[in-house]
């Protein structure tokens, strides 16, 4: 509890610094709980999420960092890993190939490394995956899109 | 006429069918990753209560016995063994007793001799594989928690300070789980940073072992717990 605490304020103090150099990720801890954080990662550009921001939240269980943190998107998204209800994600990193070397910001960036380069063999989202499996990769992409503007971006007028 | 065609057909009992089967799919996917993850670690303390990470001692007789009935060239190397060594300690088979065993039995060794000078050594290659890291792009706060229990537990064996501690706590620590587990994770630490330094020795034998690239095999064979040890870690980890 206490080693996992330490840990995440010494985080704390690295996002606050790298702030600027990853503009892509704005990571933030509840004002209350530090094992609770939200993120805001950017859609990565020339995929069907360009243009979008999307919402990630959180869990850290005691045992971190020997135990990955529980991540979710909270805005609804369309992609092979990510269940479309629960915004749960399926990333080897989060589950049997967590180690201590990740950090909350990493898993940032190896979720936009995951939306730019989804995997279809193994998808929570079987709609999804079929799409690009059978190869209609402008069927997945209008749906991506559609979602990502439909939830993912500012609300016009 | 239009209305007729917007009728649905009413079949009661097929209809209660296809619902049922709708559930029974919906039930599966909301049958979760960390449901599955929940059960593992269930199964996994179901195994720490059967085994410690290090066991008490047993003799050697008690090994030979369980394999007298198998193959003739184990009772060998057991006959072998008996040679150097009086008794065994089993450790928990879940992916991480190389290195387990290999801490208890390397602190063990050190509290025995009380070896000053290997000490030394072993704390100035520590500050080596602190710099490798470094080097390598880790982030300090990623592995120096890791580092100084380490470095406390070695200090720790050494007698005649505050906080050296006797056999029985020796023990003790080595079954506590989070004692132990850190311990793990700065020997992944350290055999993950020597493959990289030396990478171009090491890619053949990673790309005969599980054909993936050195950065690759750290990044999933090496520093998650739970991973087992191959010839690659441990001639990584002795080098």
């Amino acid at each position: 509890m206490q080693a996992s605490r330490a840990r995440l304020f010494k985080e704390y103090k690295e996002v606050q610094r790298e702030k600027v150099a990853d503009p892509d990720i704005q990571l933030v801890c509840d004002d209350s709980n530090i094992f609770k954080w939200t993120a805001l990662i950017k859609g990565p550009s020339e995929t069907p999420y360009e243009g979008g921001v999307f919402q990630l939240a959180f869990s850290v269980p005691e045992q971190y960092p020997l135990q990955p943190p529980q991540v979710r998107f909270l805005t609804k998204i369309f992609h092979p890993n990510v269940h479309f209800k629960t915004g749960e994600i399926c990333l080897d990193i989060l589950k049997n190939a967590w180690s201590p070397a990740w950090t909350l910001q990493s898993v940032c960036r190896a979720i936009i490394a995951l939306m730019a380069h989804p995997e279809p063999d193994s998808p929570l989202n079987c709609d999804s995956g079929n799409l690009l499996r059978s190869g209609d990769v402008r069927g997945f992409q209008s749906m991506a899109k559609m979602y990502t503007r439909l939830a993912a971006m500012p609300k016009k007028g | 006429m239009q209305n007729q065609q917007d009728e649905i057909p009413v079949e009661p009992e097929k209809e209660s069918t296809t619902f049922n089967a709708a559930f029974e799919a919906d039930d599966w996917s909301n049958y979760k990753d960390t449901d599955v993850m929940q059960q593992h670690s269930a199964i996994l303390e179901q195994d720490a209560a059967k085994f410690p990470f290090v066991g008490d001692k047993e003799p050697l007789s008690s090994l030979a016995n369980e394999y007298k009935s198998g193959s003739p060239i184990l009772l060998e190397k057991i006959e072998v063994l008996s040679k150097q060594y009086a008794a065994i300690r089993r450790t928990r088979g879940d992916g991480n007793c190389f290195f387990r065993s290999f801490m208890f039995s390397y602190l063990e060794h050190i509290f025995e001799s009380q070896d000053q000078a290997e000490v030394e050594r072993i704390k100035t290659n520590v500050e080596k594989c602190r710099k490798t890291l470094q080097g390598l792009g880790y982030s300090d706060f990623t592995f120096e928690d890791f580092f100084s229990l380490f470095i406390e537990q070695l200090e720790s064996v050494l007698q005649g300070n505050e906080d050296s501690i006797s056999h029985d706590e020796l023990i003790v620590r080595s079954r506590d789980q989070s004692v132990s587990d850190y311990v793990v994770m700065f020997f992944r630490f350290v055999t993950s940073g020597e493959i990289k330094k030396r990478s171009e020795f090491f890619e053949p034998f990673i790309l005969g072992l599980t054909n993936t690239t050195v950065e690759q095999f750290c990044k999933t064979s090496v520093e998650p717990m739970g991973e087992e040890s191959d010839h690659v870690h441990i001639t990584a980890f002795f080098g």
